[in-house]
């Protein structure tokens, strides 16, 4: 109203209201004091979608690819929260989803150093790839503590206490690699454990693990 | 970067990669270029996840990095290419169209991994390929592979940017390799002797020996184009897009020939024509004679006086560059991308104002600037109503008012106040009310499957025991027992959850084909001015 601040009416506007559609005698529209409707009435129907073979297969696909994505290792979910108390059964489970580790392998040289993560295997190639390995290993460790008790036992005339710490050690890697090879071998024959996770790509194992994130 | 649209962008990134991508990814598109400390701070998401989300982001092209000045890595959100996951469907359907179903799939593995190497891409589509067919049959590796190569020589498929190989520089790596896209060999297949074909699962310990005892000849495979990814060329896609529209356009206008004709132009510079160039490359008519399909049978007399039709319309869809060669003749494509959101724009009122509305914009889009008398009067419509809808259309912004005054001091009595439309800020409105309106719809279906939750999970349940018996060979009545599980109103429910669900879906690919069309229109405004 024209920064005049006094009064109203018609009078004072500064120009022709007729022009703007509002005749002499009829009120000004009254001022608008609330916000319009979130929903407002529609005057015109909407028209109907489209229909058709093309509209259709195309919904299809867009059904599917949502899903599809939802399966992907790209679908980030996060780790589900810690239980109440530990269970037992909680290690034959298959592992949900893990803060620490990525679940497909993304090309490294690719991406900033400080991007690289600790890429989680899935299960099938684990047992494919990490079997042969050990079975080259194991035989190797053998010959070498067989050696180191050769040497040892020569040395054992001489008769120092050191040394038979030294000896007890030897002993204990040796049981820890044989246990290994039980492990291993249970993997392969016993059919259970090729179908729950042993719990093993869980923190602190993985050397294998560790080999992948760094190459 | 409106407000809208970072969260359209929140919802699709949410869909489709997962609550803590679409954390990272909105921050970054709110933000600006972020290090990823930052990005793990503000956001409060562990530093793992956020390595892990900026992973996905990256591999799908979404997000890129650079390195900083200061000397850390910096890593940038590409909203366009956020929105585009709204496209997917189609540009799959596209590939289809085209190419068949190993072009669909193809199309629809690099979209879902976001980059792959050709090797990995045909293996997996020849796996699925086979796994449809009828026994005993199964897809070549080569013919998945020839397919790839058209659509690479077509450019609906193009190399990612590779990694710049730094001459052996001493010291540390640098924090992050430098991309660099090669022109010449984008696309370009790299030649792979791959044979074989693709594979059907089967049981498990099948399977096992089968893959230990091709494993190294794999390994050999999957080296012969290693680092080379590919990712699916958006902008080719669109180029279709809107020549489809063009073709359809010139259908609707003038005739089938006419948009045979232009079909056969637009082919012929497919390739050879940048997706931003206002025109294609001059073409002779002689050309053009040569290049239409075969089978069509016009004369080389009828094509000419077909082109000076086309030249002469209204429309300016094909222009004439010359007269060389028996004529040359443009497709002047800003034009047409132009007057296709023009055509938009005019629908929109129509639908939502009426015709006699749609008739004033019309009269204003034609006439540019008028005085709200000549309105009424050339509109021919009755002087309240008329003016009643030209305020209504103002208020809407669909509309503007140009003040010329006669005296400096801007007088009403002495000015004259001319309403025109300005079809570009029209068409970035609808383009912010597209974006609103798709985020409404992916709520709307959110909410509505949240709500059902419970019963969905209940049917898939029953379904999936359904299939199991039916393997298992089990009888008539028991499946009709279990089926009866689902009550009726229960089965109503779902079928009413249903429709409703795909109606949303629909709508989306709909407005999506409007959001197209306005965004090809405003980028074409832009790299005129540029």
């Amino acid at each position: 109203m024209a920064g005049k601040g006094r009064g109203s009416g018609r009078g004072q506007l500064t120009f022709n209201v007729e022009a703007v559609g509002i005749t002499r005698g009829e009120a000004l529209p009254p001022p608008t004091l609330q916000p319009p409707p979130l929903f407002p009435n529609l005057e015109y129907k909407p028209v109907p979608l489209q229909t058709g073979e093309e509209v259709e297969y195309m919904l299809a696909l867009k059904q599917e690819l949502r899903g599809a994505m939802k399966t992907l290792p790209y679908f980030i979910k996060p780790a589900a929260p810690k239980k109440d108390v530990e269970r037992y059964s909680d290690k034959y489970q298959t592992s949900g989803p893990v803060d620490n580790a990525i679940d497909w392998q993304p090309d490294w040289r690719l991406l900033p150093r400080e991007l690289k993560i600790k890429v989680r295997k899935p299960q099938k190639d684990k047992s494919a790839v990490v079997l042969p390995k050990h079975k080259q290993r194991v035989p190797l460790d053998k010959e070498e503590i067989i050696k180191k008790l050769e040497n040892l036992e020569k040395k054992e005339e001489e008769v120092s206490s050191e040394e038979e710490e030294e000896n007890k050690e030897e002993e204990e890697e040796k049981e820890e690699g044989e246990e290994y090879d039980e492990e291993e071998h249970e993997e392969e024959t016993d059919y259970i454990m090729s179908y729950f996770d042993n719990g093993e790509d869980f923190g602190g194992d993985s050397d294998d693990n560790m080999d992948e994130a760094t190459y | 970067m409106s407000a809208v649209e970072s969260k359209l962008c929140s919802l699709l990134l949410q869909e489709h990669y997962g609550e803590i991508v679409d954390r990272v990814g909105t921050f970054l598109i709110r933000t600006g270029n972020q290090p990823l400390r930052v990005i793990a701070n503000e956001t409060g998401t562990s530093l793992d996840q956020v390595k892990k989300a900026l992973c996905v982001l990256i591999q799908h092209n979404l997000v890129t990095y650079q390195l900083n000045k200061r000397g850390f890595v910096e890593y940038k959100a590409h909203v366009d290419r956020f929105l585009r996951i709204l496209r997917y469907p189609r540009y799959i359907y596209t590939a289809k169209t085209l190419y068949g179903d190993t072009g669909e799939l193809i199309v629809e593995e690099l979209l879902l991994n976001g980059k792959m190497t050709l090797s990995a891409a045909v293996k997996k589509v020849a796996d699925r390929l086979t796994e449809t067919m009828e026994d005993s049959k199964s897809m070549e590796y080569s013919e998945v592979s020839a397919t790839f190569t058209h659509l690479a020589d077509t450019h609906f498929v193009q190399r990612c940017p590779t990694v710049q190989e730094k001459d052996a520089t001493e010291g540390r790596p640098p924090l992050a390799p430098t991309l660099q896209m090669n022109e010449k060999e984008m696309y370009i297949v790299p030649k792979l002797n791959m044979t074989g074909r693709g594979k059907r699962r089967r049981s498990s310990d099948d399977d096992d020996g089968g893959s230990q005892a091709k494993r190294p000849k794999k390994e050999a495979e999957d080296s012969q184009d290693d680092g080379v990814y590919w990712q699916v060329n958006t902008e080719r896609f669109h180029q279709h897009f809107r020549d489809q529209a063009i073709i359809s356009a010139v259908s609707n206008k003038m005739d089938q020939t006419s948009s045979e004709i232009v079909r056969t132009m637009l082919r012929m510079s497919e390739v050879t024509t940048s997706s931003s160039a206002a025109y294609t490359q001059p073409l002779s008519s002689n050309e053009i004679f040569r290049s239409l399909p075969t089978g069509y049978n016009i004369s080389k007399q009828v094509l000419d006086q077909y082109l000076t039709l086309l030249a002469d319309d209204p429309l300016e869809y094909v222009g004439r560059s010359g007269d060389s060669g028996g004529g040359m003749f443009v497709i002047n494509l800003h034009k047409a991308v132009a007057s296709l959101a023009t055509a938009t724009l005019e629908s929109l009122v129509q639908e939502r104002f009426g015709s006699r509305c749609a008739r004033i914009f019309r009269l204003l889009l034609r006439k540019r600037h008028l005085e709200q008398k000549q309105v009424e009067d050339f509109a021919m419509v009755p002087a309240k109503e008329a003016k009643e809808m030209l305020y209504k259309m103002l208020s809407q912004n669909l509309v503007s008012l140009q003040e010329i005054p006669k005296t400096p001091d801007h007088a009403p009595s002495r000015t004259f106040y001319l309403y025109t439309v300005n079809t570009l800020p029209c068409a970035r409105m609808l383009l912010q009310r597209c974006y609103k309106t798709v985020a409404n719809l992916i709520e709307r279906r959110q909410y509505d499957t949240k709500e059902n939750k419970r019963l969905l999970e209940k049917s898939q349940r029953i379904e999936a025991i359904i299939a199991s018996m039916q393997a298992t060979g089990a009888e008539e009545g028991q499946l009709q027992e279990i089926e009866e599980m689902i009550t009726a109103p229960e089965r109503q429910q779902l079928e009413s959850l249903k429709r409703n669900v795909n109606k949303l879906d629909a709508s989306e690919i709909q407005v999506d084909e409007t959001i197209f069309i306005l965004e090809s229109y405003i980028n074409s405004t832009k790299t005129k001015a540029g």
